[in-house]
């Protein structure tokens, strides 16, 4: 029988589900006490200034992974294609589409649904789904809209003009705020926002090293952890929490704790989770398999200045999106590949995603790569990080059972 | 040097020396392209993967990219790290065209010059770009000056003009003005019956569509394709210096799907309508294209709103040249031009 919901080992879960339930209903008590909503794409967002000036931001791409855990994702989509909306296109678009322009009005939705937009911000940046996201949203909720530029620039392309643009782009963004909400940005504020974000991917580099420790303290099932550096970076919560994952899982390596009884086999796995079946990160354990490293491991390493508020968040929004795709495929191969060592990798799981074409395009020369520099074999399967309907548990069975034996007999298991 | 996109500021290339030659095309066997690229990847861009892996584009030696959507940024990467050009560059311009975009598109540019200069061991001067830049609005003035006397009337074949405007982008400039000028439109009466159609896509590089349409009873008077008038819109400011004044050129141009947000577009669709009096829309989009089927289904409201007729069809690439004619296209063309009919006798 095909599981659904994953099985989870970090005691921190328990805080997660409070921050992530806390998230979304302070978005609902920011619109009842009158504090603006804002609504903005998480690659490049800048989250660090809307909590800097008391505004809640709420991230779309953040909510569909939700939808699709709870199952709302389904009638979204056909609101979407009953919109004209093509089936081909990126499964959060159709969510988030489908859902602001009808779920959002209907009743029983996941976390009592998000809060409507005050103003929202359009970025020429980041992949066309969320571009094209956005521009929807703003022909359907009449706000104000801001839109502003960041070029996509390949990670070891960034020169000095790209980051000066970036920031005429985001003083922008601060004038078009304070004008829409009266206040004043305080820079003092902005300041320690960065200081928490730099805390916050220092952490998250403390923790992901840490997993490549055998047997891995955690794997690919806790991904959810990285809710904090989505939606929570700019604040003391991600810090705080990440602290508390640090702490739960250096006591797991000083244990020896691994997270399956006789780990065997390691495993990378490339591109977005499947958000509807997080189980599937439990599916390898029969081999005594883990997924150790993902995508994601190596997307916030970064460092901050506070002394350079602004040039700091314009860095981190350039590389936030080319570090994960095929903007940056060079860059991306080499952290791949770094992962692999590092994380003492047996094998590559390469899910080819229907939804995620940036991330998905260049899959091929990263399975080759890994065969002729490291002799890491990989497989790939068909999927879809959203839209269970274009997934085929059977085939990915058929795929996966039979890399998982060719491994068990590469280790002479 | 081959280029993926009609942002790539050709005047460049050409004040060092350089051909341009646009890519586009279908390959004899798409699934060449299978071996680095997913199936779900537009057909333009598995063609050209194809079309690369086949040895057809060996004699290019380069390749230059504006980034516009996430598929032709895969491509360019995918096609750099296989197939290894000697030379290669993106160029990333910024979506708006303020001062500061315009200063940040300099430095784009700037970028490229160095790696020409230094790839072709010639320097950089501006005397020759600005020549460079007239020669090439001579070249958009002609191809300008076709496309209008079809909306005035003259029996041109929008497919020749089609044909025209890839010789612009593929022989060298000084060949194509004298040709282009010396083109006549074959002597037929245009008959008033023809219903005026505006085009609209990305690359819509399917002659036998193109063909077709005319042959129903359309007459093409514009397009809001990648290949067609779209890259011939605007004019490059004569005083002053030719960089900041080519930035200002290519960031001022007509919105193209990857780039422009939704606004911009359903103007521009708008205004194009009004201008050519066009009395029907034909969407000719790749499948798998993220900006275009974004956009369709708004730019669709806006035209039913307004009381203009609308037919989008998508093209899968498969099975070679002149293949987009396919039985079910031809079916819904049929079918649009006799609800046009209709329309009109009403």
């Amino acid at each position: 029988m095909e599981m659904k919901k994953t099985r989870k080992r970090l005691q921190a879960n328990g805080r997660l589900r409070e921050i992530i339930t806390d998230f979304y209903a302070d978005g609902h008590r920011a619109k009842a006490e009158g504090r603006p909503v804002v609504w903005i794409p998480p690659m490049n967002g800048m989250i660090e200034l809307f909590y800097a000036m008391d505004i809640h931001p709420v991230f779309p791409e953040n909510w569909a992974p939700l939808c699709a855990a709870i199952g709302t994702n389904r009638q979204n989509f056909t609101s979407a294609a009953e919109r004209g909306f093509s089936g081909d296109l990126c499964g959060y678009f159709r969510n988030n589409v489908g859902y602001a322009l009808a779920g959002i009005e209907e009743p029983n939705q996941p976390l009592g649904g998000l809060p409507k937009p005050d103003f929202l911000i359009s970025f020429g940046a980041g992949c066309i789904p969320t571009q094209k996201t956005f521009q929807v949203l703003c022909d359907h909720f009449r706000v104000p809209v801001i839109r502003a530029d960041l070029p996509q620039v390949a990670m070891e392309e960034i020169k000095e003009h790209h980051i000066r643009y970036g920031v005429v782009q985001t003083e922008r963004v601060v004038r078009f705020l304070e004008e829409k909400t009266g206040h004043r940005l305080d820079m003092d504020r902005l300041r320690q926002a960065v200081i928490y974000t730099d805390e916050a991917c220092r952490l998250w580099d403390e923790i992901m090293a840490l997993r490549a420790t055998v047997p891995a303290p955690f794997s690919a099932a806790e991904i959810g952890i990285m809710f904090v550096m989505v939606t929570r970076h700019g604040t003391k919560i991600a810090v705080d929490f990440l602290r508390e994952v640090l702490a739960e899982v250096k006591e797991k390596v000083a244990r020896g704790e691994g997270v399956i009884p006789n780990e065997r086999i390691r495993l990378f796995w490339d591109n977005i989770p499947l958000w509807y079946n997080m189980a599937i990160f439990n599916y390898f354990e029969k081999w005594d398999a883990v997924v150790v490293a993902e995508t994601y491991s190596a997307a916030w390493s970064l460092r901050l200045d506070p002394e350079r508020p602004m040039e700091s968040l314009v860095y981190k929004s350039l590389v936030s999106y080319p570090l994960v795709s095929c903007v940056s495929l060079e860059k991306r191969l080499e952290l791949i590949v770094k992962a692999v060592r590092e994380y003492k990798i047996d094998g590559a799981i390469l899910h080819s995603n229907r939804s995620c074409k940036p991330i998905s395009m260049g899959q091929m020369d990263i399975g080759r790569v890994l065969a002729e520099k490291l002799g890491c074999p990989s497989v790939m399967f068909d999927g879809d990080h959203m839209d269970g309907d274009r997934f085929s548990f059977a085939q990915f069975q058929t795929r996966i059972d039979a890399f998982m034996e060719m491994l068990r007999e590469r280790k002479n298991l | 040097m081959g280029t993926l996109c009609s942002h790539v500021p050709v005047e460049i290339l050409h004040a060092f020396g350089v051909l341009p030659v646009r890519l586009w095309g279908q390959a004899e066997e798409i699934g060449r392209a299978d071996a680095l690229l997913q199936t779900y990847i537009c057909p333009p861009v598995r063609n050209l993967m194809a079309l690369s892996l086949s040895g057809r584009y060996d004699f290019l030696d380069g390749l230059i990219h504006t980034y516009c959507c996430d598929a032709t940024c895969g491509l360019f990467n995918i096609w750099r790290r296989n197939r290894k050009p000697r030379f290669s560059r993106m160029v990333s311009l910024p979506y708006q065209a303020t001062e500061e975009a315009v200063d940040y598109a300099v430095a784009e540019f700037r970028g490229l010059i160095d790696a020409l200069a230094d790839f072709t061991g010639k320097p950089f001067s501006e005397e020759t770009l600005a020549g460079s830049i007239r020669l090439y609005e001579q070249a958009r003035g002609l191809l300008r000056d076709l496309y209008r006397l079809k909306k005035e009337g003259a029996a041109i074949p929008y497919s020749e003009i089609y044909r025209l405007n890839l010789l612009f982008q593929l022989l060298p400039i000084e060949r194509f003005i004298p040709l282009c000028r010396e083109y006549r439109p074959p002597a037929a009466e245009v008959s008033a019956r023809q219903i005026r159609i505006l085009l609209s896509g990305s690359v819509v590089a399917d002659e036998e569509i193109l063909e077709r349409i005319e042959e129903l009873g359309g007459r093409i008077i514009a397009d809001d394709t990648c290949l067609g008038l779209r890259p011939l819109q605007g004019r490059i400011a004569e005083n002053g210096d030719p960089l900041r004044a080519l930035a200002a050129f290519y960031l001022g141009r007509p919105p193209c799907a990857s780039r422009a947000d939704l606004p911009s577009r359903r103007r521009y669709l708008m205004e194009t309508i009004a201008s050519t009096k066009a009395e029907a829309v034909i969407f000719i989009h790749q499948k798998f294209c993220d900006p275009h089927l974004s956009d369709h289904p708004l730019l669709k409201q806006t035209l039913e709103e307004r009381g203009i007729p609308q037919l989008q069809f998508e093209l899968e690439g498969e099975g070679g040249e002149g293949k987009g004619l396919t039985g079910q296209v031809q079916t819904r063309l049929e079918g649009f031009f006799e609800m046009l009919e209709g329309r009109a006798w009403r």
